[in-house]
């Protein structure tokens, strides 16, 4: 599938600018649609999705082991509790997915350095938002770098972040939808993120 | 289009939010019947929204059908909620929650409108019902219009040729998504219902909103109505 193509009449340029003033009329300047954050141009391989599935399987690695130690040493309780039980088995359940498609690639899980993130409930609230945030913006990011099959097992995926990160979001009074557009991210500037918020990947 | 396999309501409705939100409407009789019904008939909306055959076309025509099949479902939803706003019956949360998606989604069709110039479809006419004259008929419906898009963003996703498009795209299917879990939470709903969202094909989707009979100028034999 092409997804280099142009549409007739509009160069790529052009209709990155007015889906851009569109957007960001409409939404107040707050919100640009995800083609401003312009995502990769390599073109979509079987290759190309290891790669980007492997970045995935990282981040959901990293969720799952979060929430696990969440519910071990952040003292949580009622909705936080039960947001931090529900989302972990669906971290992991997504783990198990990516590993299966990734096969004899696929690696064991990093070693991670949670620090202050898990040791109270606000510290916690904080730092999920940020990581649910952070993972379905990684996940947007690299979609259209992906190969259409691959693709619409990612796209299972990651309105499953978004609904965390909207749920988690609400729980602590955040709006859930801060915006009309979620922008995209790379795989370097996610992990920087993680990196930003004291969480150490090894 | 080719036939599919008829798809049950049942199927696609896992908890019953879109059949509820159609029993309102329609009657409980009505939404039995429903709930069991193939959906099997007539893509009414592919067709309004532009060329089912294009929908199989690949390329930018393809795309074409896509994007102007996303713009009438970010319709729906943008008069829905502008609807509501107007009728002044939510209050609290719910107030909130419809003010802020409706921006959205206002957003959304501008965005699209845009993205697809000259030929964007024209606007159909909306007939809300009860759905936007009370806070607990608004909340069922608006949750199964937030769910509905988001499976029918997956769906299409993989189909987009261009790039561009897909990113728009991807960047607006999280965002239903985000609003489908604030709704959720807001009617007593799980935000989310288990590890993996399921796409919905164009074909689904456009019989779903059919049969809600919101959408007037998609009907074949519905009344005449006056529009001012």
């Amino acid at each position: 599938m092409n997804r280099s193509t142009a549409p007739s009449g509009l160069t790529r340029a052009a209709l990155m600018r007015r889906a851009a003033a569109a957007a960001g009329a409409a939404a107040g300047g707050a919100a640009v649609l995800a083609v401003a954050a312009a995502p990769g141009e390599s073109k979509p391989s079987a290759a190309q999705d290891k790669k980007i599935l492997a970045a995935a399987l990282v981040l959901e690695d990293l969720q799952a082991a979060f929430y696990a130690r969440a519910l071990r040493d952040a003292g949580l309780s009622g909705e936080q509790r039960e947001f931090a039980r529900t989302v972990g088995d669906h971290e992991r359940a997504h783990a198990a997915f990516i590993r299966k498609a990734l096969g004899a690639d696929a690696k064991p899980p990093p070693k991670f350095d949670f620090g202050e993130t898990t040791a109270d409930a606000h510290s916690f609230a904080t730092a999920a938002q940020q990581l649910e945030d952070v993972g379905l913006a990684v996940l947007n990011g690299q979609g259209p770098n992906l190969t259409p099959a691959t693709l619409a097992a990612a796209a299972k995926i990651v309105s499953v972040e978004a609904r965390h990160a909207s749920w988690i979001r609400d729980i602590s009074g955040a709006v859930p939808a801060p915006a009309a557009v979620d922008v995209g991210l790379s795989v370097k500037e996610g992990l920087a993120r993680v990196r930003a918020m004291g969480i150490v990947i090894s | 289009m080719s036939e599919k396999q008829p798809v049950l309501l049942a199927d696609v409705d896992a908890d019953g939010a879109l059949t509820e939100a159609l029993g309102r409407m329609h009657g409980s009789t009505r939404a039995e019947a429903l709930r069991t019904a193939a959906l099997g008939g007539a893509a009414l909306l592919g067709a309004a929204a532009g060329a089912p055959a294009a929908f199989a076309a690949g390329g930018h025509r393809q795309d074409v059908a896509i994007l102007s099949f996303a713009l009438l479902l970010e319709e729906l939803q943008a008069v829905f909620y502008t609807e509501v706003e107007r009728n002044k019956v939510l209050h609290g949360g719910l107030k909130r929650q419809a003010t802020i998606v409706g921006a959205h989604e206002r957003a959304h069709v501008r965005a699209l409108r845009v993205a697809l110039g000259k030929k964007a479809p024209k606007r159909p006419h909306f007939d809300f019902g009860a759905a936007t004259e009370g806070p607990a008929a608004f909340r069922r419906t608006a949750v199964a219009f937030e769910d509905l898009a988001v499976a029918a963003y997956k769906g299409q996703a993989p189909r987009i040729s261009s790039r561009a498009y897909l990113a728009s795209a991807l960047s607006i299917h999280s965002v239903e998504a985000r609003h489908a879990a604030w709704i959720r939470r807001l009617a007593g709903r799980q935000p989310v219902q288990g590890p993996f969202d399921e796409p919905l094909s164009g074909h689904e989707v456009a019989t779903i909103v059919a049969k809600t009979r919101f959408v007037m100028q998609m009907q074949t034999k519905g009344k005449p109505r006056f529009t001012g």
